[in-house]
């Protein structure tokens, strides 16, 4: 035995031991606040963080999310928090966290220094494609903006509809035409792929094994125990190849599901089209609808487009950590892993239980608990749960639940959201110019639910206010609209809001009705000419013309291309299962030939048997 | 270089006769194993620090891992197979299991086909290896150490500026 060897061992020991307490707080801080900072999008920022490798704690002073929308302002922040992971998965690079607690948690707190955060630009400059949820909020966004800019006081008829067009540049066509370019380079890949795919000379090779298997000539049972072998590798070959083409469907059948989502949009594109013209000449569309988007759009749509980003940057990690699960890297020879029982399938991050106190901007005391944020659900076979809520002494209440659940083959989630009993006093129900007053008392209660299933969004946002006293000013404006306004809201003691953002039917809708919505529309109808009507309807029918029959033509390459694609692939499918039909045939005919051999055989032996004894 | 140096000469000398037969197979075995099983895996931790607190010939172990790790790459589809025939034998599966379902062993990665193919080969291997190098070892003594200090390649590295500076640091150094 070495003595030195043995000090030498130790003192490695006992130095990579203060190394790491020395060096692995700070590093890990650094890390943790560089990869969360580039997730969020602004500044992530740790305070005092501490890692304790004998306890297995983590613990910190305070934690601050940035608002990448605001970086003078924190998403949330923490106090103190300490938690505690387990060991073993940690060998196995695996963060699997009990439970957290997280004391002083606040909304929306003001920061001392900016957030700001740039983002490095990625090494390959390419901009990733914006999911499906940000393409819906950029569409709700977008059309309750430009509703909420609508001049309903200030309409004139008169309207030089060619160079009201040559001024507002139509985008529909573009976006029409580049759709059809980007559909066109898809349905080309589609087409080659059909061409070049292998598994056409696959099964040419698979035929021409099963023909060189001359049944009559084998005449001994190690040969066809030796074909019947043989014949089993085609099987497997065979099944592999049809996995093959199953793949190859399931991403062509993604591609159009893309393309009816892209081509859902043209609708849109062009009423945006229609919509600017008419804002441009200054001609709102006045129904119950419009009227209701402009009034309460934009604030109701504001918090709604902040539950779906939540919902976007659930679905995104979700998509892209369960992307890099357990990735296989190749460098030796590296074997084959057994696993002889599910103990270790862990995702690689894994938090069981958030318990949450704070309280939010408005004070209002919030508690709850967030369960199961981990990297794959399906792995942990739970989805993501939250359920926060809280009351102050003055009747108010809020109440946060919901689940992100990516369990099944569709990703889910939804969102409940409810805030209720706060005052209105002193606020307005609108940024609109159609409701400009001041309240002087009511209380308002905001519900809003939020379902997604993979592509398809069902939600309902209801805003309730009653008690109302509007407060008119000493010399409210005499104009005829004005008036009639204010003596339909002045007799309305509540006002109740719904709106639904749906594509279950198609493309995506955004409907909002309120109870008073008739009564602005009967005022506005009683106050406007039908010149309105009549420029709208030029306006609109110019739109169509320049626009022309792109759509159609688009939807009729979609479709005659789309047919191609699955007509290339029943082709495929059905080689594909001729050969498996061809391939088990032989199988058959081979163990019937054995059979007849072993039969042969046995009888010569019988017969040779019966000579030698005399028989 | 001076490194390699260093290990070359302690080499040259440990087989000349400065360390036991038995220490030069010890090294070359536990060298053996390292370079044979995949380097990253627990028990050679044990293995690196067997060799640092046992007498064992240092230089031998670091020849052997190079020698044995060349041979890896070529043997590691026999490991693999080894490997797979163990952890699918129907009367191992309890061991199997249960060794899996322990910690301490499922970090020792010998559920994988490589890991425990070659650490399984390499145990083996020791059996003859360790007398084998200890006869070579006498023999090497014997029959060639003479012919080998006498060929061109150690009279050239004899004359290289680095060897000469080296010697002379161990003289100074005593």
């Amino acid at each position: 035995m070495r003595i030195k060897g043995l000090i030498f061992v130790a003192v490695i020991i006992g130095l990579v031991f203060l190394a790491s307490w020395i060096s692995v707080d700070s590093y890990l801080e650094s890390e943790i606040e560089y990869q969360a900072s580039l997730a969020n999008g602004a500044l992530v920022e740790i305070d005092g963080l501490e890692l304790s490798l004998v306890d297995l704690k983590v613990r910190w002073d305070r934690l601050q999310i940035t608002n990448p929308e605001n970086t003078w302002e924190n998403s949330f922040e923490t106090g103190e928090a300490e938690l505690d992971f387990l060991f073993w998965p940690a060998l196995w690079e695996r963060v699997i966290i009990e439970d957290i607690i997280f004391k002083d948690f606040r909304f929306d707190s003001e920061r001392e220094t900016d957030g700001y955060f740039e983002i490095p630009v990625n090494e390959d400059g390419e901009q990733a494609e914006p999911g499906f949820l940000t393409t819906i909020i950029s569409d709700i966004t977008s059309e309750v903006s430009a509703n909420a800019e609508t001049k309903f006081l200030d309409i004139k008829a008169d309207v030089n509809v060619d160079s009201l067009l040559a001024i507002l540049n139509l985008q529909a066509p573009n976006k029409i035409d580049s759709l059809k370019n980007g559909l066109e380079q898809k349905y080309s890949k589609w087409d080659s792929t059909f061409t070049n795919t292998d598994i056409n000379q696959e099964i040419a090779g698979i035929k021409k094994t099963i023909d060189a298997i001359n049944i009559k000539n084998i005449k001994a049972v190690d040969k066809v125990v030796a074909s019947i072998k043989n014949v089993e590798k085609l099987t497997k070959q065979v099944d592999s190849l049809r996995t093959k083409a199953q793949t190859i469907r399931n991403d062509f059948q993604e591609d159009f599901g893309d393309a009816r989502f892209s081509v859902g949009r043209i609708d849109n594109w062009i009423r945006n089209d229609y919509d600017r013209a008419l804002k441009l000449a200054k001609l709102p569309t006045i129904d119950a609808q419009n009227i209701a988007q402009t009034l309460f759009g934009q604030e109701l749509f504001s918090d709604y487009a902040g539950y779906l980003e939540y919902a976007a940057i659930a679905r995104e990690y979700s998509s892209r950590l369960t992307g890099g699960e357990d990735e296989e890297k190749i460098a030796r020879y590296e074997g084959k892993d057994y696993k002889f029982s599910d103990k270790y399938d862990w995702p690689r991050l894994w938090i069981q239980n958030i318990d949450i106190s704070g309280e939010t901007k408005t004070a209002i005391q919030l508690a709850g608990k967030i369960t199961n944020i981990s990297s794959n659900q399906s792995k942990t076979k739970e989805p993501i749960k939250f359920d926060l809520g809280g009351a102050d002494d003055g009747n108010r209440s809020v109440k946060v639940t919901g689940e992100f659940n990516y369990l099944g083959e569709d990703p889910k989630e939804n969102i409940r959201f409810e805030y209720a009993g706060f005052n209105l006093a002193g606020t307005k129900l609108s940024p609109s110019e159609l409701l400009p007053y001041e309240l002087v008392e009511g209380t308002g209660q905001i519900a809003a639910e939020v379902n997604i299933i993979d592509r398809r969004i069902d939600s309902r946002i209801d805003y309730k206010n009653q008690g109302l006293q509007f407060d008119f000013g000493e010399n409210p404006s005499q104009g005829r609209v004005q008036r009639l306004i204010r003596d339909a809201v002045s007799s309305a003691d509540q006002i109740n809001v719904t709106a639904l953002v749906d594509n279950v039917d198609g493309p995506l809708k955004i409907r909002i009705r309120s109870n008073i919505d008739d009564l602005f529309v009967n005022a506005l109808k009683s106050t406007v000419s039908k010149e309105v009507d009549q420029a709208r309807a030029r306006i609109e029918n110019e739109v169509q013309q320049r626009i022309g029959d792109r759509k159609e033509e688009l939807l009729a390459f979609k479709d005659e291309k789309e047919a191609e694609i699955r007509q290339e692939y029943d082709k495929l499918e059905a080689k594909v299962n001729e050969q498996l039909k061809l391939v088990e045939q032989k199988k058959e005919e081979l163990e019937k030939r054995k059979k007849e051999i072993e039969e042969e055989l046995k009888k010569k032996a019988a017969d040779a048997l019966k000579k030698r004894i005399g028989f | 270089m001076f490194l390699i140096l260093k290990y070359i000469s302690k080499l040259l000398k440990a087989l000349a006769s400065e360390a036991s037969p038995g220490q030069i197979a010890g090294g070359f075995i536990l060298g053996m194993i390292i370079g044979l099983t995949p380097l990253m895996s627990l028990h050679n931790l044990v293995i690196v620090i067997l060799i640092i607190i046992l007498k064992v010939n240092f230089g031998m172990a670091i020849l052997s891992f190079l020698i044995f790790s060349g041979i890896a790459y070529l043997a590691d589809p026999v490991f693999h197979n080894f490997g797979i025939w163990l952890l699918e034998k129907e009367s191992l599966q309890a061991i199997w299991t249960s060794m899996y379902d322990n910690e301490f062993w499922a970090i020792t990665k010998f559920y994988n086909t490589v890991v425990l193919g070659s650490f399984l080969i390499a145990l083996i291997l020791c059996i003859p290896m360790f007398p084998l190098t200890r006869v070579g070892v006498v023999q090497y003594r014997k029959h060639i150490h003479e012919r080998v200090m006498k060929t061109k390649a150690m009279k050239w590295l004899k004359g290289t500026k680095l060897y000469t500076v080296y010697n002379t640091y161990q003289k100074v150094r005593g």
